[in-house]
C-alpha cells in the first residue's frame, strides 16, 4: 500500500465506480437530442424496399461503442424493411459488419441475397468510393461470401449510387468524411452516419453545409436511439456508466484544481 | 535519370487523374474506373508488401541486438500465424483466423483504447489546472461537455446542456472548420507542387 501513488487510487477508483455502475440496472429517462431524431426520422422516411448501404469504416479498437450505433441503425432499417448492402472500408471492420448484420438479420427474419448482401472490405478507400459511383459491380464482382454479384436477386437492379438512398457510415474516424468528399460531392449520394462520441465535432462542419446529411454518435446516440425505436441495448446499459465516468472525471478536475490553488496560496503567504 | 523518369511518371499520372475526377466522357469515366479498380489495387498490394518486408527486417534487427525482444518476436508470430490461417482455412464463419480476430485481436485493442479512460481520468487530476484565464475556459467547455453527454437530465440543468451544445456549434465549429481549410489548402497546394516537380523530397536525396 505504501508504493500506491495517487494515479493508483485514480485507476482503482474510476475501475471500481465503472463496474458497480455497470452492475446496477438503473434506467434513466434520457432526453433525444435534435441530431438523433433526425436520423432516426430520416431512415424512418424511406419506403420499404429501398436500397441503403451501410459501411462498417471502423476498426476492432471501438467496438464498445460502435457496436450499439450499428445494431440499432441496422436493426431501425431491418424493421422498416430496408434492403441493407454492407461494405468495410477498414480490413477489420469486415468481420464486424458481417456478424452484426447477420446477427440482426435473424431477428428480422431477413434472407441473405433478397433483404440483404454483404459486399465485404475493398482496399484502398478513396478508389473503392470512386469507383463504386462508377459501377457497384466492377467494382465488387462477388459477395464476401464469394457469390456472384449478378446472381444476387437483391442487387439486380443496383448498378451504383444512383440506384441507392443514401450510405450510412458507421465509422470511429475519418472514413465519413471520404465518403463526403468523394461520394456525396462527386456522385450526389446522400451521406449519413453513424459515428464515435470523440468524432462528432469534426464532422460538425460538414453536417451544418449539408454535406453531410445527418449524423448522430457515441454512447449516449446509441441509447437515445434504442429509445426511439423501443428497444433496449447495450447503449442504454452503457450510459450509466460513462455518466458515472464523466462525474468522477469532473470532481477529479475539481478536486486536483483545489489543490492546486491551496498549494499556490500557502507559496505566496511563504514568500 | 531515375529521378527525372520517376518526376514525369508523377506528373502524368498526377495530371490525367485531376482530369479524369472531372471529365463526364463515357470513355474516360471507363478509364477512370479501369485505373481505380485495377491499378490502385495492385499500388496497395505492392505497398503493403513493403511494408511487411521492413517491418520484418526491422524486427529481425532488432532480435538480434536484443531490443524488445519478447515483443518482436510476438509480432512476428502474430504476423505470420495470421495469413497461414488464412489461406489454409479462410477467413469467413468460425475459421481459426475469425477465431482469433473476434477472441485475440478484437479484444486486445478495445482493452488499449479502454486504458485511455484511465489515463484521462488522472490526466483530469494533475493536469488539468484553471493556471489562466484561457485554461479556465478550457476547463470550464470541458465540464459542460461531459455532462451534456451524460444521462443526468433529472440533475442536470438543461441550460447546461444548452451551454454545450452552444460551444459545439460556435466556438468548436468555427475552429474546426479553420482547421478543415487549412488543411484543404496545404493538401492543394503540396499536391500542386509534387505534380509540377516543385515538390522533390519524396525522390529521397540526390547521389
Amino acid at each position: 500500500m505504501k508504493h500506491l501513488e495517487s494515479r493508483h487510487w485514480i485507476f482503482g477508483g474510476l475501475f471500481l465506480f465503472v463496474i458497480i455502475s455497470m452492475a446496477l440496472n438503473v434506467n434513466f429517462d434520457m432526453r433525444v437530442s435534435p441530431e438523433t431524431k433526425k436520423m432516426f426520422t430520416f431512415i424512418d422516411s424511406l419506403p420499404a424496399g429501398t436500397t441503403v448501404i451501410v459501411s462498417f469504416d471502423h476498426e476492432a479498437s471501438s467496438l464498445p461503442e460502435i457496436r450499439p450505433l450499428a445494431l440499432v441503425v441496422l436493426r431501425h432499417a431491418f424493421s422498416r424493411d430496408l434492403k441493407l448492402i454492407g461494405t468495410a472500408l477498414l480490413a477489420e471492420g469486415t468481420a464486424i459488419g458481417y456478424r452484426l448484420m447477420n446477427q440482426t438479420a435473424a431477428e428480422y427474419s431477413k434472407i441473405y441475397g433478397n433483404d440483404y448482401v454483404y459486399l465485404g472490405f475493398k482496399p484502398q478507400y478513396i478508389a473503392a468510393i470512386l469507383s463504386m459511383g462508377e459501377s457497384i459491380p466492377e467494382t465488387y464482382p462477388k459477395d464476401y461470401l464469394g457469390h456472384s454479384y449478378q446472381n444476387l436477386e437483391m442487387l439486380s437492379t443496383v448498378k451504383n449510387y444512383d440506384d441507392v438512398a443514401t450510405v450510412i457510415s458507421i465509422a470511429d474516424g475519418s472514413m465519413t468524411t471520404h465518403w463526403i468528399e468523394y461520394g456525396a460531392s462527386r456522385y450526389n449520394v446522400t451521406v449519413t452516419a453513424a459515428v464515435t462520441a470523440a468524432m462528432m465535432t469534426t464532422y460538425d462542419p460538414y453536417l451544418a453545409s449539408g454535406q453531410l446529411h445527418t449524423m448522430f454518435g457515441g454512447l449516449r446516440g446509441a441509447a437515445e436511439y434504442e429509445k426511439l425505436i423501443g428497444i433496449g441495448g447495450s447503449g442504454k446499459r452503457g450510459m450509466l456508466a460513462q455518466s458515472v465516468a464523466h462525474v468522477y472525471i469532473i470532481l477529479l478536475i475539481i478536486a486536483g484544481n483545489i489543490i492546486y490553488f491551496r498549494t499556490r496560496r500557502k507559496r505566496r503567504g511563504v514568500s | 535519370m531515375t529521378r527525372r523518369i520517376a518526376q514525369i511518371v508523377c506528373f502524368a499520372f498526377g495530371a490525367l487523374l485531376f482530369a479524369l475526377y472531372f471529365s463526364q466522357l463515357p470513355a474516360v469515366r471507363s478509364l477512370n474506373t479501369t485505373i481505380m479498380i485495377d491499378y490502385w489495387q495492385i499500388i496497395f498490394a505492392i505497398t503493403l508488401l513493403v511494408g511487411v518486408i521492413s517491418f520484418v527486417k526491422i524486427s529481425v534487427t532488432n532480435i538480434r541486438r536484443g531490443d524488445s525482444r519478447p515483443y518482436r518476436i510476438i509480432s512476428l508470430i502474430g504476423l505470420t500465424v495470421m495469413p497461414v490461417f488464412a489461406i489454409f482455412w479462410g477467413i469467413k464463419g468460425d475459421s481459426p483466423f475469425m477465431w482469433m480476430f473476434e477472441y485475440v485481436q478484437a479484444p486486445m485493442q478495445s482493452t488499449v483504447f479502454a486504458l485511455l479512460a484511465f489515463f484521462v481520468a488522472s490526466a483530469s487530476f494533475r493536469g488539468f489546472r484553471a493556471r489562466s484565464a484561457p485554461a479556465a475556459v478550457l476547463l470550464a467547455a470541458a465540464i459542460l461537455t461531459l455532462l451534456s453527454r451524460s444521462s443526468l437530465e433529472g440533475i442536470v440543468p438543461q441550460i447546461v446542456t444548452d451551454a454545450a451544445d452552444w460551444v459545439r456549434g460556435n466556438p468548436s465549429m468555427a475552429a474546426r472548420r479553420a482547421i478543415l481549410i487549412g488543411i484543404g489548402l496545404g493538401s492543394l497546394t503540396t499536391s500542386l507542387r509534387v505534380i509540377l516537380g516543385i515538390e522533390r523530397t519524396w525522390l529521397g536525396r540526390e547521389k
